[in-house]
């Protein structure tokens, strides 16, 4: 039997580079969609640079952020149209492509083709707000953070779809929801305060007060950073070995 | 390994279905494939064809009963049977913002194919698919067709030791399909195996082995194509458009029918010349010809439903 160029049988992540590239490639196509994909940020910043210019710095930090976690959008899209519409996604989970690969290879084509408008945005951050290297890295750290949270939940939510006209109604409703409403564009301090241990456990907003906070725009308590910063670390890894562990099993049916 | 690529063994799957009863698309099908066949499934629209290459290709858990690829079971251990097999779904797509040829390579690069191995079984598939030409447009700008032709080539260029291909031919244009067929056979000469759904029955006939027709979840009947014919009477029939006062005469030669004043008859091939003569003496006008696959298939399923 000729299998001695039929790879492989081990190793969860082979395959995950081609992977990764076959979606860059899918998603390069639509270059005007890396464009539109900053209008939300766009508006959002025009209309806190109206209000407050002062705030503009936060605002664009809080776009970076935002960016990242609407990705989890574009993940959501993604995998339930390869499975709902080009019914392609049987050819890659029947395959050595492992599962686990297949939902990370997707997650991270769109976080390539996608980070080149999210980097404008960081340097127009690092600029208006003048943040220091320590900032700018926090700044990436978070961002990168919150896209790994939101990749997997935006691939858990996907598995749930059943037909194209859903995902068109529903899947912009979380990422919206939980990007713009909690204090991601504008600093922690003008969000209630009795509300704000919810804003702190929630990854965006989590990620966003960290960053306001070492920027000097939000006075956090030594425990709101413990609370963001544990509760966006668990909450990432408890969603992403989730979407690992459910990447697995919906190759079977749920 | 085995001497079988595959093997099952009273496999049963039974959906769930919210607020209603269940349905059991298979209902313990039995079937192997040897290294080297091509098998078709044949069978109506929801007869459970395509449930059981999603089990046997590891999309899909059975209720019950085992099916084994190269002596593996794919319920205990589906990662160390994918590198096997290589599946084209039912209705699949390639990426519409992929061309052909990006399509092929990277999903060869994903299943952990070497850089030049890679290359190489492109340029090959997409030979072989006639698809040369259309190599370089993105797939959005594809007819049904040509699309459908980069979904094989995609699967036959991995040149896994077993293949699944659901319906690989639909929208097909003959000539596509018959490219397809060529290149079927040519990797079965290479050692590969190959599963595959349809409902070209002059695709199952040209291209297979052998045949499995399945019906509500049952394999009904199996065997080649020419096994097939010879179990609905035989794999000739005679047709005499003034014979039915004659079937007295015919009867003994395999099963007859009368359809007002004509008469058919099926008979085997080395009994053909006997029924001739005796058309002959009768001084009726007899026409022979094959029986085809689709009346044997129309039989096999048709009796039975019958029989329910």
């Amino acid at each position: 039997m000729r299998t001695e160029t039929v790879l492989p049988t081990r190793g969860a992540f082979r395959g995950l580079p081609a992977f990764v590239w076959t979606e860059v490639l899918e998603q390069a196509h639509e270059q005007l969609a890396t464009a539109t994909s900053m209008v939300t940020q766009g508006v959002l910043l025009v209309f806190v640079y109206i209000l407050n210019p002062g705030l503009l710095g936060v605002a664009l930090a809080g776009a970076v952020i935002f960016s990242t976690f609407t990705m989890g959008q574009r993940v959501l899209n993604e995998a339930a149209y390869i499975r709902i519409d080009y019914k392609a996604n049987d050819l890659y989970l029947a395959s050595p492509l492992s599962p686990e690969a297949y939902f990370v290879g997707m997650a991270g084509g769109i976080l390539v083709v996608y980070a080149t408008p999210v980097a404008v945005l960081g340097v127009l951050a690092v600029l208006v707000a003048h943040l220091t290297l320590a900032d700018g890295l926090l700044l990436v750290v978070v961002a990168g953070t919150v896209w790994l949270f939101a990749a997997s939940i935006g691939y858990i939510l996907s598995t749930f779809f059943r037909d194209n006209r859903a995902i068109w109604a529903y899947s912009s409703l979380f990422f919206n929801v939980f990007g713009v409403l909690p204090p991601v564009f504008y600093p922690i301090g003008l969000f209630p305060e009795a509300l704000r241990p919810v804003a702190l456990l929630m990854p965006p907003s989590a990620a966003a007060a960290l960053v306001q906070g070492a920027i000097g725009k939000a006075t956090l308590s030594s425990g709101d950073i413990v609370l963001a910063t544990l509760g966006l670390a668990v909450e990432t890894l408890v969603v992403f070995f989730f979407a690992i562990y459910w990447a697995r099993r919906t190759v079977r049916g749920v | 390994m085995t001497g079988e690529a595959l093997r099952s063994e009273n496999l049963r799957k039974v959906y769930s279905v919210r607020g209603a009863a269940p349905v059991e698309a298979l209902a313990g099908v039995s079937m192997t494939v040897r290294r080297g066949e091509r098998v078709s499934l044949l069978g109506r629209n929801g007869a459970g064809k395509t449930t059981f290459l999603k089990i046997a290709s590891t999309l899909l858990r059975p209720s019950s009963g085992t099916v084994e690829v190269f002596g593996v079971d794919v319920d205990r251990s589906p990662e160390q049977v994918r590198p096997f097999i290589a599946v084209v779904p039912q209705e699949g797509k390639p990426f519409f913002h992929l061309t052909p040829r990006e399509q092929v390579y990277t999903y060869l690069r994903a299943r952990g194919l070497p850089r030049e191995t890679s290359k190489a079984r492109t340029e090959e598939a997409l030979q072989q698919m006639g698809l040369v030409e259309i190599a370089d447009r993105l797939s959005i700008t594809l007819s049904g067709g040509q699309r459908q032709r980069t979904m094989v080539a995609t699967v036959i260029a991995t040149q896994a030791p077993l293949l699944f291909l659901d319906e690989p031919t639909i929208g097909m244009d003959p000539f596509a399909r018959r490219d397809v067929w060529e290149s079927l056979r040519r990797l079965t000469e290479r050692g590969s195996t190959i599963l595959l759904t349809t409902h070209y029955l002059d695709e199952a006939e040209a291209l297979s082995h052998r045949l499995y027709i399945v019906e509500r979840g049952e394999v009904l009947v199996s065997g080649t194509a020419e096994e097939l014919k010879r179990s609905v009477g035989g794999s000739m029939q005679v047709s005499m458009p003034e014979g039915a006062p004659y079937i007295e005469l015919f009867r003994s030669f395999g099963p007859c029918l009368a359809d007002g004043s004509a008469l058919e008859v099926r008979v085997d091939p080395e009994r053909l010349s006997e029924v001739m003569e005796v058309a002959a003496r009768a001084q009726l006008e007899a026409r022979m010809e094959p029986v085809s696959l689709e009346e044997a298939f129309l039989r096999a399923v048709g009796r039975s439903i019958d029989e329910d």
